[in-house]
């Protein structure tokens, strides 16, 4: 086993016994399977550790592979599950039989919920204009009215190539890598060296004198740095915006191309975090893993409670001070008003600036007063529509930086 | 525990994470909300190991020229003043420029101070690590590797001893991999109720036991609700501290809503935890206090 020599390689770590590097490897693969990033650097620093405290300290040892493997925070539960399992059957002297040991696990997919009937291949259905399965109960049911069902049908939205055309995709990715620059660009505090105005930089003013004689004919100045983007995307991908979806699909799409900083959700009835789906690779793969990505395409709505997810789960960690955060939704919800607009605050106290986006807004009859709207509405800084491109050029000159 | 000697309690998993970045000569990067201690381990760390502490305070903006070293500009321009009025003939340039581009003329910053201290190793705490920009990050990243610098006049400077190093993130943006993969890492957990009376206990012997346990009990109540900010250990000192000097051995829930500035930091906290919320808080507290 290949990791498990890496692991007993390293010079100061070969008196650790070949059963627990085995266990370690065990270890750093399950973590690894349940999708906590622990390298091979974390498992050596984790032996190394291991030959520092009381191996037979059961707590001891959990808490030092803790540290030493750099366990985040969110990922404690897991690691606490791995490790009680694995190390279970390393004191039973039988670390081959871990593997067994974690796939006796029930799995878990939260996405999808148990019991759920053996899908079928979907067809079109020419009644309800959608890509469906037919001969499911439940779908017809669905009417044209924008709502939320308790249960989040699995419905998978296809996404057709060609529905678009490339031009239009490339024209998006270049408007949109504008509109970011635009959004999101601001001065740092940090000072680089500019050719025009700025404050004086002695350092390399000297060292620019070396070339004239030590004579200091000009004065090299620096100015404040023009920071990367930050901003994180939410888009809204419930059934009262399906006659925008498949704006929204390539707004998402060149999104990810345009301005890879960038961090992308997807909400209906929840949230889901397409940015890992939005990775460089065939346009046909980006759309499969987009599909999967998000478990309710065109389903309901509960935007308060998406974006109450988003404030719990992800605006610590991928929104600051120095972000901007777009939602792009019609404001129409299904959940309780107070609150949307209690998320809408707490998103907008930690954000440099929030800006709604409606693609009903074009409608010329449309008035926000739906009521999610208007409980959000006072907390927004920028309330635009969004219903095509024309739309986003429109909005880029009202955003200064 | 020696932490526990100087005031600090520290829970097994703190002290085992203290003992680790020690014994393995690694940083330890520690997380966890504000006010349950991060920046006071280091201080401990540093009175533990009789050593000077050396803090790095980041903030945005922060650059190379104020963590790590500058050159004097005003005195070496003086010096080349005064040298300019002086007899031509008899000094060397070169022996100028030597005298120019020495250590006298060169002010040290927190980190090159942390690797040239001569005596013994230092603590060097890098404090908010998250508020410096990537750019700054990944220049740490160069230092904590190999603890030496590269000054062009100078040469290369290598750590005499290197310093024991204590990084503190509020997590209010993820740091990058490579720097978390450099060090050992600890979270801290706001304190259980046992470990947040022996705290208060430490640091305010002369406090009422009463006061000590219902202030405790309270503590641990009000971080179950929902709050913007909830209440780290250095705010439960603080609290502590104002009902002292309030002349309160007990709590009563009308002190307690008039001082509850000393624990909710945010105007939407306060308004949250009404009066009535208090009392019912309070009476509770101090049911559970009872001996």
């Amino acid at each position: 086993m290949r990791e498990v020599k890496e692991v007993r390689g390293v010079s100061g770590v070969r008196d650790l016994g070949l059963p627990l590097a085995h266990f370690l490897a065990h270890l750093g693969r399950a973590l690894r399977a349940e999708g906590v990033g622990t390298s091979l650097r974390d498992e050596l620093d984790a032996a190394d550790a291991l030959t520092r405290v009381d191996r037979e300290d059961r707590e001891e040892v959990r808490r030092a592979l803790r540290i030493a493997l750099r366990i985040p925070r969110p990922a404690f539960e897991t690691f606490h599950r791995l490790f009680r399992i694995l190390w279970d059957a390393f004191r039973e002297g039988e670390p081959a039989a871990a593997p067994t040991a974690l796939s006796r696990r029930p799995a878990e997919s939260p996405a999808l919920p148990r019991g759920r009937p053996p899908s079928r291949p979907l067809q079109w259905d020419p009644d309800t204009r959608r890509i469906g399965d037919t001969n499911a109960p439940g779908i017809s049911v669905e009417g044209d009215q924008p709502g939320w069902s308790p249960e989040a049908l699995l419905r998978r939205r296809p996404f057709d190539q060609a529905e678009w055309s490339g031009q239009e995709l490339v024209a998006m990715e270049r408007l949109l890598a504008r509109l970011a620059r635009r959004l999101a660009t601001r001065r740092s505090r940090r000072l680089v060296p500019t050719r025009g105005r700025g404050r004086p930089d002695l350092r390399s003013s000297y060292r620019r004198a070396l070339r004239t004689g030590g004579e200091m004919l000009s004065l090299a100045r620096r100015a404040r740095a023009v920071e990367e983007p930050r901003i994180v995307f939410l888009l809204d991908t419930s059934g009262s915006m399906d006659t925008c979806s498949r704006f929204l699909l390539s707004f998402a799409l060149s999104l990810g191309r345009a301005v890879p900083s960038a961090e992308v959700f997807a909400f209906n009835t929840e949230l889901s975090h397409l940015t890992p789906s939005l990775a460089r690779g065939k346009l046909r793969l980006t759309l499969d893993r987009m599909a999967a990505a998000v478990p309710d395409w065109s389903g309901g709505t509960r935007i308060g409670e998406s974006l109450e997810a988003f404030v719990e789960d992800h605006l610590p960690y991928r929104a600051d001070s120095r972000t901007v955060v777009v939602i792009l939704s019609d404001g129409l919800d299904r959940g309780d008003p107070g609150r949307l607009a209690e998320a809408v605050r707490e998103i907008r106290l930690r954000v440099r600036k929030l800006i709604w986006l409606n693609p009903l807004l074009g409608d010329s009859l449309y008035e926000p007063a739906a009521q999610g709207m208007q409980a959000a509405l006072p907390f927004v800084d920028h309330f635009a529509p969004a219903h095509n491109l024309e739309s986003l050029e429109r909005l880029l000159p009202h955003l200064r930086i | 525990m020696a932490l526990e000697g100087e005031g600090y309690i520290a829970d097994p998993a703190i002290a085992t994470a203290v003992f680790l970045a020690r014994d393995m000569q690694k940083p330890l990067l520690v997380e966890g909300d504000a006010g349950v201690g991060k920046t006071e381990l280091a201080k401990v760390l540093a009175r533990l190991l009789a050593t000077e502490l050396i803090r790095l305070q980041c903030y945005e903006g922060l650059d190379v020229q104020t963590a790590l070293y500058e050159w004097d500009y005003p005195r070496q321009m003086l010096r080349l003043r005064i040298s300019e009025g002086q007899d031509k003939d008899r000094q060397d340039p070169r022996d100028l420029e030597a005298k120019l581009f020495s250590r006298d003329y060169l002010l040290e910053r927190p980190l090159l101070r942390a690797i040239t201290r001569p005596e013994r190793p230092p603590v060097l705490l890098i404090d908010e690590v998250d508020r410096s920009d990537d750019g700054f990050e990944a220049f740490l990243l160069e230092l904590l590797s190999d603890f030496q610098v590269t000054i062009p006049e100078l040469g290369t400077i290598r750590a005499t001893h290197p310093p024991q190093v204590v990084l503190t993130s509020n997590r209010t943006r993820e740091l990058g991999d490579a720097l978390r993969r450099r060090c050992l890492y600890l979270y801290i957990e706001h304190p259980s109720l046992e470990k947040e009376v022996r705290i208060i206990r430490t640091r305010w012997p002369q406090a009422q036991e009463r006061l000590t346990h219902e202030v405790g009990r309270f503590l641990q109540a009000l971080r179950e609700r929902r709050l913007v900010k909830p209440p780290g250990v250095a705010e439960t000192l603080d609290w502590t501290r104002a009902l002292m000097s309030l002349r309160q051995d007990s709590l009563e829930p009308e002190v307690v809503t008039l001082t509850l500035g000393c624990l909710l930091k945010d105007r939407h906290d306060l308004e949250t935890v009404t009066p009535s919320e208090v009392a019912s808080l309070v009476s509770r507290a101090r049911e559970a206090a009872q001996p």
